[in-house]
C-alpha cells in the first residue's frame, strides 16, 4: 500500500511535465525536504514502505524512477537486497540512491544505483538528468494535448474529457487491452506514437452513444475507434509539427520494436523516456471511465533545437469544411 | 443505383459517413481501400461522387483517383478527399488528378450535406 504523495504538482504549470517516483525508506523527518526537492523538479514522490514494495510496483506502472533512501532499514545489507530486487523487477527504472554521506556507498557495492546523491542539490540534479534527461518543448506538449483533446471530442461527443498532467515515464509496461502504434517521421524528430485503451469501458461508451439502435459493440469497434483516433491525431501532429523540411531521402534507420505479451512489456529499442498523456473520459451511461493512454517515444531521432511549431494549429476549428479547387 | 462511394480503411469512418448520408436519403456504397474503390467504381460506372481518404493500405486515395481518370477513363465522377492530410504538395497532386475538393477530418456532416447532394446529382 502506498502512502500519501510527497511533492504535489500544485506548483507545476498547467502543461508542465511531471514524473512519478517511488520513494523507499525515507524517514518522516526527511519528507519535508524531499517534498521541496520533488516540487522544485516537477517530480511526484510516492512514499512506500518496504513491505509494500511489490504491491506498489504492481500498482504504479508508469514510473520515472525510484529513490532509495540510503539508511533504508538502517543496514547496508537491506539496501543491497532492495536494490538488487528493484533492478531485477524493473531494470529500466533509474534507481537514485540517497545517502547522508557518499562514502557510505563503498559499503553497498551491489546496489545497482544509477547515481548516488547526498545533498538536496545533487538529488535535484539527479532527477533532472536521470528522470527527465531530454528537452521537451512546452509548445509540443501543449500542442499534443490540444490536438488530441479535439479529436477525442469528435469521436466521443457525449463524454467530458479530463487531462492528467503530462508525464515522463521510464517504465516499459503496456497499459490496457489494445494499443495502436504509428511512426512519426520528421526532419527534427523520428519515433512512434502509441495509443492504449482498456476494452470494456470503450465498448460501453460506444454502446451508450448508439443506444436504441439495437447494435452492441465488440472488440472490433474498439480497434476501429482506436485506429481512427490514432489516424486523426497523427495527421494533426504532422500538419502542425512536421510541416517543415522533409526527412532526407537517404535510407532511414530502423530498429525492431519488441513486445512481450506475457510480461506486458514493450521496447522501442532505446533508453529514451516516453512522453505520456492520459485522458479520462466520463459521462452519462458510462459506468467506468474511459482512459486513453497516449505515449510518444522519439527513439530514432530527437533534435528539439530544430523543433518547428509553424504548421496548422490542429484544433479542428477549420476541419470538416470543403476546400474547393 | 449507388450515387456515392465512400472509400476509407477505417470502419468507424465508413460507418459514420455512409450512415449519415443514408439517413439523409442518399444511396451509398463503401470500399475499404483504393484497390477496392477502383474495383467498385469499375463495376458501377454510374457513381456520381467518390468521398475518399488518402492514407490507406494496398492503394492510397490519390493513386486511386489517378487510376479512375487514367485506367477507367472516368473523367466525370466528382471526387472529394476526406483525410487528415493537409500538405500543399498533396493537395496539388489531388488537384492535378481532378479532385474537386479537400476536407480535413474529422467529418462534419451538416457542413457538407448539401454540397454532397448536389455533386451526387
Amino acid at each position: 500500500m502506498t502512502s500519501p504523495v510527497v511533492g504535489e504538482v500544485g506548483e507545476v504549470s498547467e502543461v508542465g511535465l511531471v514524473s512519478k517516483m517511488l520513494v523507499l525508506g525515507a524517514r518522516d523527518e526527511q519528507l519535508p525536504l524531499l517534498a521541496r526537492v520533488c516540487d522544485e523538479h516537477n517530480v511526484i514522490g510516492v512514499v512506500v514502505r518496504h513491505e509494500d514494495l511489490p504491491s506498489a510496483l504492481a500498482e504504479h506502472t508508469d514510473l520515472g524512477a525510484v529513490l532509495l533512501a540510503g539508511d533504508y532499514d538502517g543496514s547496508p545489507a537491506a539496501n543491497d537486497a532492495i536494490g538488487a530486487k528493484l533492478h531485477a523487477l524493473r531494470p529500466e527504472l533509474p534507481v537514485i540512491l540517497q545517502l547522508t554521506d557518499r562514502r557510505q556507498h563503498a559499503a553497498l557495492p551491489r546496489v545497482l544505483a544509477t547515481c548516488v546523491t547526498d545533498t538536496p542539490e545533487s538529488l535535484g540534479s539527479a532527477l533532472d538528468e536521470h528522470v527527465f534527461g531530454v528537452t521537451l518543448p512546452d509548445a509540443l506538449v501543449a500542442g499534443i494535448v490540444e490536438i488530441t483533446t479535439a479529436r477525442l471530442r469528435s469521436l466521443f461527443p457525449t463524454l467530458e474529457i479530463d487531462v492528467a498532467p503530462p508525464s515522463v515515464v521510464r517504465d516499459r509496461i503496456i497499459f490496457g487491452d489494445a494499443f495502436s502504434l504509428i511512426p512519426l517521421e520528421g526532419a527534427w524528430c523520428r519515433g512512434y506514437m502509441l495509443m492504449q485503451a482498456e476494452e470494456e469501458p470503450v465498448i460501453a461508451a460506444l454502446d451508450s452513444m448508439t443506444e436504441g439502435d439495437g447494435r452492441t459493440a465488440d472488440f472490433r469497434e474498439l480497434n476501429s475507434v482506436l485506429g481512427e483516433l490514432t489516424n486523426l491525431v497523427w495527421g494533426a501532429f504532422k500538419n502542425r509539427f512536421l510541416n517543415g523540411p522533409a526527412v532526407p531521402a537517404q535510407p532511414l534507420v530502423q530498429v525492431p520494436l519488441l513486445i512481450n505479451h506475457r510480461h506486458r512489456y514493450i521496447s522501442f529499442g532505446s533508453d529514451n523516456p516516453q512522453l505520456c498523456f492520459r485522458y479520462r473520459l466520463a459521462g452519462p451511461g458510462v459506468e467506468r471511465d474511459v482512459v486513453i493512454d497516449q505515449r510518444f517515444v522519439f527513439s530514432l531521432n530527437w533534435s528539439p533545437e530544430d523543433f518547428d511549431d509553424s504548421g496548422e494549429p490542429g484544433d479542428s476549428t477549420v476541419c470538416g469544411e470543403i476546400d474547393f479547387f | 443505383m449507388t450515387k456515392i462511394l465512400v472509400v476509407d480503411d477505417s470502419s468507424t469512418v465508413r460507418d459514420e459517413v455512409a450512415g449519415f448520408l443514408r439517413r439523409n436519403g442518399l444511396l451509398v456504397d463503401t470500399a475499404v481501400d483504393g484497390k477496392d474503390g477502383l474495383a467498385k467504381l469499375r463495376a458501377n460506372p454510374g457513381v456520381k461522387l467518390v468521398v475518399s481518404d488518402v492514407n490507406m493500405p494496398n492503394m492510397d486515395g490519390l493513386t486511386m483517383v489517378e487510376k479512375i481518370r487514367g485506367e477507367l477513363g472516368n473523367a466525370a465522377v466528382n471526387v472529394i478527399m476526406l483525410t487528415t492530410e493537409s500538405s500543399p504538395a498533396m493537395k496539388e497532386r489531388g488537384k492535378a488528378a481532378g479532385v474537386k475538393g479537400w476536407i480535413v477530418k474529422p467529418f462534419k456532416g451538416d457542413a457538407v450535406l448539401e454540397t454532397f447532394r448536389r455533386l451526387a446529382g
